[in-house]
């Protein structure tokens, strides 16, 4: 059993595990590349070592840097934290050769759950739901597939076997209409991947991100922790998170349906360790499996908030190998939570990252909410990772009072020196659909936007005048002096010339 | 009761005069001169200074003409407004030409005001100003108005090396005029606005029969890229005072004083890996001086002084460890560095403008020689040269020199070797201190050899490859002692921080005389 973990990652979610080791007395290794060196994961371990460039895949990325890092310090675990190597594989199974315990699934459920074909296969087999179509049955011919399209319900998408990117891809409203745009979508894959191949998608319209917590021990004992509404993203970057979600709210009976297939999803691989299945919802409470993120997610704390579970601090007992401390019947939801992700980037511009030095911090506090952050005043922001830099949560007995809360925290909040998309949530939190929970995926880029909402900002014309009026007479005071005041003019220009005088 | 009142009659007499002074040639004037994109003589004293820290001296001075009718038109202040301020909080004289009142033209009591100032720039031991812009002399006053250009030429010329004095030309600047600037340290201008000559295209039309234009014949352009007038040229009016601003940053009060030192956050022992592969493998290849002086300055700040003048050399301020140096650099880029005449007299200049005022010099070489050619030999390359070695012997202030690549003969000499009084001589490793490079060397040494040989060319390669190996690095050098050191690229800017304020009390001074006669 191990005594010492290494963090593999960076930033708020290596403070976050390094304070977990702490509370259970275990050691902690940071690694760090060079634009690391005065990070605040690095401040809190017990030992850091550098491991490389400022660029992730000379450093972040480097399975053997990291291996040398926890073989030479005697790490008995490795915590991959979410990002970088968490999800890979070959990293997990590294760690075992090595005989290092990898805090995170098994190498094969993490490789189930990495190839979308073979995931949307195994869960389906152990009867989760999936999005209706033909992918993973094979290079169907047109005939096939006009065949199963019915079957499959309008409207339908026609995606590219080879592709991404939209290339190949058509939406189809009627049955009349698939043959031509069958053909058309099969020359612009051919063209665009040198494989003509297609599959049918059902299209879903207006439906919402909702997640499960999974939580596994190595005995395949397996709890859900609930589900977060994980709707509110803008170019598939979730942006605000809340536990639970206002779409379930108190349909318990909806909850433990869609809880019950995420824990049979986990269990079809296998499954230990901490692990997120994401479902699409539409607005007549059908569901379908996503994906499962194999992996410590970003937004854990609104569930830990929720359910009083300290998952990082399971995570660590159960890769010891104890048993869950918890049944799936002592897991109750009580009160609201919500998260808002603070980025380094700037909401008025695109979100363009904003890198630079952090020149004063004040961070919220008070009844009810908790800051996960990586930085500090006087550190600085580089460009080579991600712009989060802190995770805002609040906690209230009820919505709108976690709401009210999320509010007065963000005007709390006060970062000087690179532009966080602050107001961007401060506008977000005054939405009317967002108030009452009525928002789908396409929210945030289709119906909300900072420049419309910036037509009612506030001015404060009294403040300025006083600022300016402050400004102008301190010019005047400073102006009306020569040598600063209380100085002694110290020139050698006029002891050189007495001096000359004095020797004549 | 009457008292009062008897008194604010006065102070509204004063209160009105005032404000006749402020107008200057009035509403018109003011308007065509902003129609041109021109700001008028008190608003670019108010950008160029600290707010509200302007102090006018004569607003009430008339001129004294009686002939063409001058005399019924009375201006107060006349056409030039003088006075002293302060520059991020330091005091310095100004005065600033009014082309709204008869043109901005110089007769008896214009001048007499600048003189004032000057002179009080000079018992103060402070900077001076100048912002020109003005048709010429007032050709009403006749000799009058010359007499007074001389006075001010006098000025200009006692106060050089004892006060920092700069120009600006904010619009025209004609004839006799030009040589009060030309008498500065510096001479700003501002692009398509300003301009100057000793004769206007009217005159050398009728003298040479050459059609020429104000803006080619005198313009900014011009004088910061070919004549070498110019030294800092600015896009706008305002860009133009802010760089004045810039450049006082590094400049101290007077010849007695030390320049202002500013605290900086760069660290002091910034390594920069990037120096250590700066210098290409190919001894041909150019490479960018200018990046070199941004690595290893304080925040890469670096205020050039004829950006577009010779560029095969470069001339500018920066900061060391919060210390203001003058940084003297031979540019690979163009024409290889070589030092020719326009190079020689930018570097002298500017080795002499520091010297005066005890800002230390930080040399950087990398020099193949001189340049070769009639043009260059006809036109006094032997004169111009002799003006830089002039200047780097006479100069008593902190001498730094690094040498990253060439040092070839007379101008390694040149260039603040160690034998004319270089404080602290380092060299890059890549460095190639020699007489000349080994292919010239070669050819003198062995051409005998050479023309004796069946396969010249493979011989020529292999006793080139030979020299390089025995002569081309900076050890024969430093065997020597006349290289201080050999540093690790990287190590430069921590180096050069820990020389600087080694050497913050040196002292040394030239035998007592008149003065020098540097090769004019």
């Amino acid at each position: 059993m191990f005594n010492k973990v290494l963090i593999a990652n960076r930033g708020e979610i290596a403070v976050r595990i390094i304070r977990a080791c702490r509370e259970l007395g275990l050691h902690t290794v940071a690694v760090f590349s060079e634009a690391d060196r005065q990070a605040l994961h690095v401040r809190l371990s017990d030992e850091a070592y550098p491991i490389g460039p400022a660029p992730s895949k000379d450093s972040y990325l480097r399975m053997d840097k990291i291996l040398d890092v926890a073989k030479k310090t005697k790490a008995g675990a490795i915590h991959p934290g979410y990002g970088f190597l968490a999800e890979r594989s070959d990293f997990s199974q590294a760690c075992e050769d090595e005989g290092i315990t990898f805090i995170g699934p098994r190498a094969s459920a993490i490789a189930a759950m990495g190839d979308k074909a073979v995931a949307r296969a195994t869960v389906q087999a152990a009867g989760v739901p999936v999005v209706p179509g033909t992918e993973g049955e094979g290079n169907l011919q047109d005939e096939e597939l006009l065949r199963l399209a019915p079957q499959i319900g309008f409207p339908l998408l026609i995606k590219a076997t080879a592709g991404g990117g939209g290339k190949g891809m058509r939406e189809v409203r009627s049955l009349e209409e698939m043959p031509s745009l069958l053909s058309a979508a099969r020359s612009e894959a051919q063209s665009a991947f040198g494989d003509g191949n297609v599959y049918l998608e059902k299209l879903l319209e207006a439906v919402r991100h909702i997640e499960f917590q999974i939580m596994a021990d190595l005995e395949g004992n397996t709890v859900h922790l609930g589900e977060r509404e994980c709707s509110l993203q803008r170019r598939h970057q979730k942006l605000l998170e809340e536990a639970p979600s206002p779409f379930i709210d108190d349909d318990e009976e909806f909850r433990q349906t869609m809880g019950e297939v995420a824990v049979k999803a986990a269990k079809a691989v296998n499954y230990a360790n901490a692990g997120t299945i994401e479902f699409l919802v539409d607005k007549d409470k059908n569901f379908y499996f996503l994906e499962m993120n194999t992996r410590l997610q970003v937004e854990h704390p609104i569930t830990e908030e929720v359910t009083g579970f300290d998952i990082v601090t399971e995570q660590l007992r159960v890769a010891r190998g104890r048993q869950l401390s918890v049944t799936q019947d002592q897991v109750k939801l009580k009160g609201w939570a919500i998260e808002c992700r603070i980025n380094a980037e700037d909401p008025y511009n695109n979100f363009l990252p904003s890198t630079g030095l952090i020149s004063y911090l004040s961070v919220p506090t008070g009844p009810g909410v908790r800051v996960d952050t990586g930085v500090y005043a006087g550190f600085q922001i580089s460009p080579y990772y991600d712009s989060l830099i802190s995770k805002l949560v609040v906690r209230g007995e009820s919505r709108a009072q976690a709401i009210l809360r999320m509010r007065r925290a963000l005007e709390e909040y006060r970062i000087v020196g690179v532009k966080t998309n602050i107001p961007f949530h401060q506008r977000l939190v005054e939405q009317a659909r967002f108030l009452a929970g009525n928002f789908d995926t396409r929210f945030i880029e289709e119906r909300f936007s900072l420049e419309k909402a910036e037509e009612g900002k506030e001015e404060h014309p009294e403040i300025a005048a006083i600022v300016a009026t402050l400004v102008a007479h301190q010019q005047t005071e400073r102006s009306a002096h020569i040598i600063a005041r209380g100085k002694r003019d110290t020139s050698n220009w006029k002891w050189v010339s007495r001096w000359e005088r004095m020797h004549r | 009761m009457s008292k009062k009142s008897e008194n604010s009659a006065k102070i509204e007499q004063l209160k009105k005069m005032r404000a006749q002074s402020k107008e200057g040639g009035g509403t018109e004037r003011v308007k065509a001169q902003h129609a041109q994109g021109r700001l008028t003589a008190r608003e670019r004293l108010d950008l160029l200074l600290d707010k509200g820290s302007f102090r006018e001296l004569g607003a009430f001075v008339k001129h004294r003409t009686h002939a063409f009718g001058l005399e019924e038109q009375q201006i107060l202040s006349d056409s030039v407004v003088t006075g002293w301020g302060t520059i991020d909080g330091k005091l310095v004289y100004v005065y600033s030409q009014d082309f709204t009142v008869f043109g901005g033209s110089l007769g008896e009591v214009h001048a007499e005001k600048i003189v004032k100032v000057m002179e009080m720039a000079l018992k103060t031991g402070s900077p001076i100003i100048g912002l020109n812009d003005s048709g010429g002399a007032r050709i009403q006053e006749g000799v009058v108005s010359l007499g007074g250009y001389a006075d001010i030429f006098l000025r200009n010329t006692l106060a050089s090396g004892v006060i920092p004095q700069i120009s600006a030309i904010m619009g025209p600047c004609a004839g006799g005029a030009v040589y009060s600037p030309a008498l500065t340290d510096f001479i700003f201008m501002v692009r398509n606005s300003s301009y100057m000559f000793v004769t206007g295209p009217e005159v050398v039309k009728s003298v040479t029969h050459e059609e020429v234009s104000f803006e080619a014949l005198g313009g900014a352009s011009i004088h910061s890229a070919q004549s070498g007038v110019c030294h800092v040229v600015a896009d706008s009016e305002a860009d133009t005072l802010f760089l004045i601003r810039k450049l006082l940053s590094y400049l101290p009060q007077n010849n007695l004083e030390d320049p202002p030192f500013r605290p900086t956050k760069d660290d002091p022992l910034r390594r920069e890996e990037e120096l250590d592969s700066l210098i290409p493998d190919e001894p041909n290849k150019p490479y960018d001086i200018k990046r070199l002086i941004q690595l290893i300055v304080d925040d890469g700040a670096f205020f050039e002084i004829h950006e577009q003048f010779a560029q095969n050399i470069v001339v500018g301020f920066a900061r060391l460890g919060g210390h203001a140096v003058g940084v003297i650099a031979n540019q690979p880029m163009v024409l290889a560095g070589v030092l020719d005449i326009d190079a020689s007299e930018k570097a002298a200049r500017f080795v002499r403008f520091c010297d005066s005022f005890n800002l230390p010099l930080l040399t950087l070489v990398d020099v193949p020689g001189f340049m070769p050619g009639t043009a260059q030999e006809h036109n006094g390359i032997i004169r111009a040269g002799a003006k830089l070695l002039y200047a780097y012997c006479e100069a008593t202030v902190p001498k730094l020199t690094v040498v990253t690549r060439k040092a070839y003969g007379g101008a390694y000499d040149v260039m603040s070797s160690k034998h004319i009084r270089g404080d602290l001589n380092l060299a890059w490793p890549t460095a190639e201190i020699a007489v000349m490079g080994p292919d010239g060397a070669v050819n003198i040494i062995f051409r005998k050899e050479l023309a004796k040989s069946k396969n010249p060319e493979k011989k020529r390669a292999e006793l080139v490859a030979e020299y390089r190996e025995q002569f081309a690095n900076p050890y024969v050098a430093a065997s020597r002692g006349y290289i201080d050191h050999v540093i690790r690229p990287r190590e430069t800017r921590p180096r050069l921080i820990n020389a600087l304020e080694m050497l913050t009390n040196k002292r040394d001074s030239n035998p007592a005389k008149k003065h020098g006669n540097i090769p004019l």
